[in-house]
């Protein structure tokens, strides 16, 4: 008889959570097109005044659901325990990243509703709430960038007949990786591709995540229900 | 050595990231003292306009400096990883093991990511009010300094976990130098209080003293590291002596002959 193991609501959560945060996504007014780092102070402050509710309750969805993550990620290390190493290192490494990634993105959850809480508070400090909203958001990058190298390096290293993850695994999450750098320069211009709303700090980046979120799922799901029929048939 | 046979070396793993430690603190050092000139710190008596100052003299090393950690800082979970690893050799029980990654896990964001934000912040807009800028200035330091209790419980956990290890992964002097990391934490609170002395964020106590000895730590743990690396047998009981350097390739065409 097919059993449902605690792993599988947990993978079943993934789908659900990523449906809230692509609500989330779509509900901020400040994602499409992204706001501009050039907007003045007073425009700013506008933004928040004219789209206050859709600020708050988007950033309240993605400040409840942004660290479903963390168990999700908790999935994949189970599945590194089964990869060929001769020591628990790589886990360690994710494990030690795993929670800061999502709390990165949570920080800027909070910077964002600050700006919301009195939307009618100089137009200066607003935009200072903004800006740390935004390079939070964009700039922190480095423990999801770190999982990604963590993932392909264990992935590489998995040397035995029947991987955990296939090869090109490995492969995507370099190439994710890649895609996730130009984003931790985007303080150094407020114009362009790099500027927190351009091409590679926002269109590329936050692309390559949801990517990663879904083709790391697939990957996950498979390998999981493969484990789940050798448990059984060991039973 | 041949290709093969250093990747198919069973300590590969623990050399990867001994590597990329020794990678992560190099960086480190290189941002915070050549790049951003973030440390020694700023003065915490400046006013806002010399803060606007202190920000314009620094904006492209801020900028590129601290967007080097925004891309490179998640190498830090090597060091970490390792430590724990340490730590679950020993004959202690794996609580402490664990309670050290996450102590130092969660340390990430306040303890480096805020001040990468706030000077990032501080910078990208030049002519932002003077008083604003200071904000994000203590903000900025006093997150980077003032970020304690996890680095203090953490170092009493290593140093307790290395009191109690019958295996001797580590010297014992090297918890007493876990106890000095600690008192660093302890130290350096009154830069809450006070905006100048040898007490304030940059002062001879709460800066100079701490980073000195900061800087041994480090330096030592990850020579220790490295120590234990070569000594490991992947056994449980106690860790033996490094192998002299010549039969160290003898020991690795055993293991890979088994």
């Amino acid at each position: 008889m097919h059993r449902t193991t605690g792993e599988q609501v947990i993978f079943w959560t993934l789908p659900a959570v990523a449906v809230v945060w692509l609500a989330a996504f779509f509900v901020f007014p400040g994602f499409l097109p992204p706001m501009s780092p050039t907007w003045s102070p007073a425009r700013v402050a506008a933004f928040y005044q004219d789209h206050t509710s859709r600020v708050r309750y988007s950033m309240i969805l993605f400040n409840w659901f942004c660290v479903a993550l963390i168990p999700i990620l908790m999935l994949i290390v189970e599945r590194m325990r089964h990869m060929a190493h001769r020591t628990p290192i790589m886990r360690y490494c994710v494990i030690g990243v795993a929670g800061a990634a999502p709390i990165a993105f949570l920080t800027s959850t909070v910077f964002w509703m600050v700006a919301a809480f009195r939307p009618d508070r100089a137009p200066a400090l607003t935009q200072l709430y903004n800006d740390l909203a935004w390079i939070t958001f964009t700039c922190g990058i480095p423990f999801l960038a770190a999982i990604c190298v963590f993932l392909a390096l264990s992935i590489y290293l998995d040397q035995q007949d029947r991987p955990v993850f296939g090869r090109w695994v490995a492969h995507f999450n370099v190439l994710v990786a890649v895609a996730l750098v130009p984003a931790g320069f985007a303080g150094l211009t407020l114009t362009g591709a790099f500027a927190w709303n351009g091409l590679l700090s926002f269109w590329v980046k936050n692309v390559a995540i949801a990517v990663w979120i879904v083709v790391m799922g697939v990957v996950l799901g498979r390998a999981t229900a493969r484990q789940d029929e050798g448990a059984e048939v060991r039973a | 050595m041949t290709r093969r046979a250093r990747w198919t070396d069973p300590k590969r793993e623990l050399w990867l990231a001994w590597y990329a430690t020794v990678a992560f603190y190099s960086l480190y050092a290189v941002v915070f003292f050549l790049v951003t000139r973030t440390q020694p710190p700023g003065k915490p008596w400046y006013t806002p306009e010399q803060v606007a100052g202190w920000f314009a003299g620094r904006h492209t090393g801020l900028l590129v400096g601290f967007a080097l950690i925004f891309v490179l800082g998640g190498l830090s979970a090597t060091a970490l990883a390792l430590i724990t690893y340490s730590i679950r050799r020993m004959s202690v029980s794996r609580a402490f093991a664990y309670s050290y990654l996450i102590l130092y896990a969660i340390a990430a964001v306040p303890g480096f990511l805020f001040i990468c934000v706030a000077m990032t912040v501080g910078t990208m807009r030049p002519g932002r009010d003077p008083a604003v800028l200071r904000w994000l200035y203590d903000l900025g330091f006093l997150s980077f300094s003032g970020t304690m209790g996890v680095f203090l419980l953490g170092s009493l956990i290593w140093m307790t976990a290395i009191l109690l290890d019958r295996n001797g992964v580590f010297p014992k002097w090297f918890a007493y130098l876990n106890l000095c990391n600690a008192l660093t934490e302890v130290v350096v609170a009154p830069s809450w209080l006070f905006h100048g002395g040898v007490l304030a964020w940059n002062g001879t106590i709460a800066w100079w003293i701490n980073v000195v000895v900061f800087g041994i730590y480090t330096g030592t743990f990850i020579h220790l590291l490295r120590q234990v690396i070569l000594r490991e047998d992947f056994g449980t009981g106690p860790l033996p002596a490094a192998p002299r350097r010549d039969s160290a390739h003898r020991v690795l065409e055993e293991v890979m002959a088994s």
